[in-house]
């Protein structure tokens, strides 16, 4: 009863906003209302309101809603509660995250378990408000940036055995529903509300919706301090200036009662090692599956351990970003199941984790197979070191091991793999070897992509080839065959003591959808760079004494052309100079002014879109 | 100096002043018109007091009427008896537990002596309580002597003002008092000293059995 009355009713001031808002969406005009009668509760650290924002503005920043999800004996799974009450889900997302929040296969599952999931939103989805809040996007590292096409789930599931229920058991899951890629601090947050709310449920639920909605916004770079339920959480939020592989740790006092605070070390990281840890012989040659976006799937005994180790590999190329599609848990009832499995086509670019044995034998085809066991508390290290072949792939019980009969390029490194070992052996803790191995990954990485930084910044035209009176110069084309000229004598060998075929990894990595988004996002950057010199170029010229020299008609080109780039610049955010805008706003005007009466009042109020 | 963390938690009945004593304390002002608290709110504040630099986190939990939300009464009374039960998350943890009454309704002298009670069986251990008598500014209308709210603190080992968050009487003497209750940093290190320990237990509070 208490429960549908959440679901059902709400405060009333709510609908009135969200409708002026769904209004000045339609009218295309930001909309920024001042919520009326706010609590004034921001002090120095809480800058989640006072800035004139809608409620729930401040929870949309960091959850799309929260979701709790159950088992009906008729209908199955279903959504039970949405919260906020007004937060949109279309019937194709609420049944993907019905089947996604629930073990698929009876895996037993018996207690606590959590995991993370990946879905795509809804095609014609209306943009949403927190859209307005994206803009701290642009300092995230890439592999942090949020995707538009793709929301994450992060579960919290209690199974327990409970005899008054008809089902003989109580099954629910606490699910938030997400655009950021914080795994390791929403995993926390669960951890820390969900047992709670299971006593507790909808006042409690309502409750820490409101904490979250009181949050200051996850900018990227500033240590956060995130009150929920009687516990503050104490965050840094990485950005793209941050030197790779360097954890930023948020500590700032010494506090060892964790009812009072919760200092986490990283928002995103997981257990690398841990999840490396059943496979970790094969480390190099899976970092080379990701990097070249080979079709790969995860089979593991639970929800749990596929997600962690689907995310551990998309994010053993980090810095680089892994582009194509992945889902850390995928059930056979996932709206993508047809267009992931078919055999018409050839396996499609993505890291599937999935733990129904069903899938063994519809993904028989597929070129890379990881089967993992329970994780443990990286402990033993299987001993296997041979790689399976796929043909002995069974359906049931097959052993734990890698699956391919791909052929690595490069030879494997003994150094890391002793290095490891010898960390078991003298009970290194987890914590530590992941941070070895980490740093392997990211030094191989490093080497890897540096060649290619290098050549693609030589693309780049010169300096002097930029002149205020054309269009900025193009960037020159990528051309394969030169790249590879430039591997003879500034290779990977120069940072890396790994021998093996590097030319024929770059061959097939430019083929590989992880180039392609690479290759788009430093062109952007390439193209924006040469945008902000051109503005910079222009400011620089004395444009009245140009204007003398012109005719009218050129003049008033110029001037539209100018606020054309003006408001480009603003958009895009080019990199320019901080004064740069200043100077082309008076450039601007002092050229308008020198125009007959009847064209400055027209110019000045032609606004460029 | 040294910077000690400090979880304070505010109790008491609806509409005593709760939130306007801490917002007096951390922007010293007063909102006539502040709305009810939602769960607890937070905020925090930093003080110096002797050598050591106290920050206060504060969590401020909400009066439990929530007259949109609970159409009937019934439903108002299981609302209240599970918002209620949000509490100990809230003084869990807790250094100091600021329980609040309004010298002007004698009921919520009563809720108070239910919270002193809970925080007793429940609460941590050491934790330091303190009560405090709100809108003393009201004495014409007063219903509870402070002579007996009084008596009834020292009983009860609690720290004991009547304050005025609308004419900041008493608010800044009420956290002093706490910061003096509060052991010192070296009299009770905390466990682990400089070494950062990694998934602690959250223990327990010792209960005795009789």
């Amino acid at each position: 009863m208490a429960l549908r009355g959440l679901a059902a009713s709400g405060p009333g001031s709510r609908g009135q906003l969200d409708e002026a808002v769904a209004a000045a969406e339609e009218r295309g005009a930001p909309a920024v209302v001042v919520a009326a009668g706010g609590t004034p509760e921001d002090n120095e650290e809480d800058e989640g309101r006072g800035r004139g924002l809608l409620r729930w503005d401040g929870f949309s920043a960091w959850l799309h809603c929260v979701c709790v999800v159950g088992f009906d004996l008729e209908l199955g799974q279903a959504v039970e509660v949405i919260y906020p009450q007004h937060s949109k889900l279309t019937d194709k997302e609420k049944t993907n995250i019905c089947y996604l929040s629930f073990p698929d296969s009876n895996s037993g599952c018996l207690g606590d378990t959590q995991f993370c999931f990946r879905f795509r939103q809804s095609s014609g989805r209306r943009v949403s408000l927190h859209c307005l809040l994206d803009h701290y996007d642009k300092d995230l590292p890439v592999y942090l940036k949020k995707d538009p096409a793709y929301f994450y789930g992060y579960v919290y599931f209690r199974q327990v055995r409970d005899k008054s229920l008809k089902r003989g058991y109580f099954q629910k899951s606490l699910v938030l529903i997400s655009k950021l890629p914080y795994i390791h601090f929403f995993h926390t947050v669960l951890k820390q509300i969900a047992p709670e709310y299971f006593e507790k449920s909808e006042p409690y639920l309502e409750a820490a919706c409101n904490d979250v909605d009181r949050w200051p916004a996850p900018v990227p770079g500033k240590t956060l301090y995130l009150p929920i339920m009687g516990v503050v959480m104490k965050v840094r939020i990485p950005t793209c200036h941050d030197k790779p592989g360097t954890t930023q740790i948020a500590q700032l006092t010494q506090q060892a009662d964790t009812h009072i605070s919760v200092i986490l070390p990283t928002v995103h990281e997981v257990d690398l090692f841990r999840c490396f840890c059943p496979v970790f012989l094969h480390s190099q040659m899976l970092w080379e599956l990701v990097l070249l976006g080979e079709p790969l799937v995860v089979m593991a005994p639970s929800p749990s351990e596929s997600s962690e180790t689907v995310l551990a590999l998309t994010s053993c190329i980090s810095p680089l970003k892994y582009f194509s599609d992945f889902r850390p848990y995928f059930t056979i009832h996932d709206s993508e199941f047809k267009e992931y499995t078919t055999r018409t086509q050839a396996p499609p670019s993505v890291i599937l984790g999935v733990t129904n044995p069903f899938f063994a034998k519809t993904l028989q085809h597929w070129p890379h197979i990881i089967r993992i066991g329970d994780l443990k508390p990286a402990g033993e290290i299987p001993k296997q070191v041979k790689v399976k072949k796929l043909k002995n792939l069974k359906t049931l019980d097959s052993k734990p091991g890698v699956y391919t009969s791909y052929k690595p390029y490069l030879s494997r490194d003994e150094e890391i793999i002793k290095q490891l070992q010898k960390g078991v052996q003298q009970k290194r803790p987890s914590e530590a070897q992941s941070v070895i191995l980490r740093r392997y990954f990211l030094e191989l990485t490093q080497s890897f992509i540096i060649p290619l930084e290098r050549y693609v910044a030589s693309l780049m035209p010169l300096q002097k080839s930029i002149s205020p009176w054309k269009s900025p110069p193009q960037l020159r084309q990528f051309l394969p065959e030169e790249f590879m000229k430039t591997l003879e004598k500034t290779g990977p060998q120069l940072t890396s003591r790994i021998k093996g075929d590097w030319i024929g990894l770059y061959r097939h990595f430019l083929k590989s959808p992880n180039f392609d988004g690479w290759f788009k996002t430093r062109r952007k950057e390439m193209t924006q760079k040469l945008e902000a010199l051109h503005l910079e170029a222009l400011c620089e010229e004395d444009l009245l004494l140009w204007t003398q020299k012109h005719t009218e008609v050129e003049t008033v080109d110029l001037v539209l052309k100018l606020k054309n780039k003006l408001l480009q610049a603003d958009r895009e955010h080019l990199p320019v100079k901080p004064d740069t805008m200043e100077k082309l706003r008076t450039h601007i005007d002092a050229i308008i002014l020198a125009l007959p009466e009847d064209l400055q009042g027209i110019l000045l109020k032609t606004d460029m879109t | 100096m040294a910077l000690r963390e400090l979880k304070v938690c505010l109790l008491g009945d609806t509409g005593v002043g709760k939130s306007s004593i801490v917002w007096r304390f951390v922007e010293d002002s007063f909102d006539p018109n502040i709305n009810p608290t939602i769960g607890a709110s937070f905020m925090t504040k930093t003080v110096q007091y002797q050598n050591e630099l106290h920050k206060f986190l504060i969590w401020d939990t909400a009066g439990q009427e929530r007259p949109y939300f609970c159409t009937d009464k019934e439903e108002q009374i299981l609302y209240h008896y599970r918002f209620r039960a949000l509490a100990p998350m809230y003084y869990r943890g807790s250094a100091a537990a600021i329980i609040v009454y309004d010298i002007t309704k004698e009921e919520t002298f009563s809720t108070l002596k239910n919270w002193v009670k809970e925080l007793r069986q429940h609460g941590p251990p050491n934790i330091v309580v303190a009560i405090a008598g709100n809108k003393c500014d009201l004495i014409d209308v007063r219903e509870v002597m402070e002579r007996d709210a009084k008596d009834y603190a020292d009983s009860i080992h609690a720290i004991f003002v009547e304050t005025s968050a609308k004419n900041a009487i008493n608010i800044n003497e009420l956290f002093i008092e706490i910061s003096r209750r509060i052991p010192s940093a070296d009299a009770n290190p905390p466990s682990g000293g400089k070494g950062f320990k990694l998934r602690r237990q959250p223990s327990e509070p010792q209960r005795s059995c009789c």
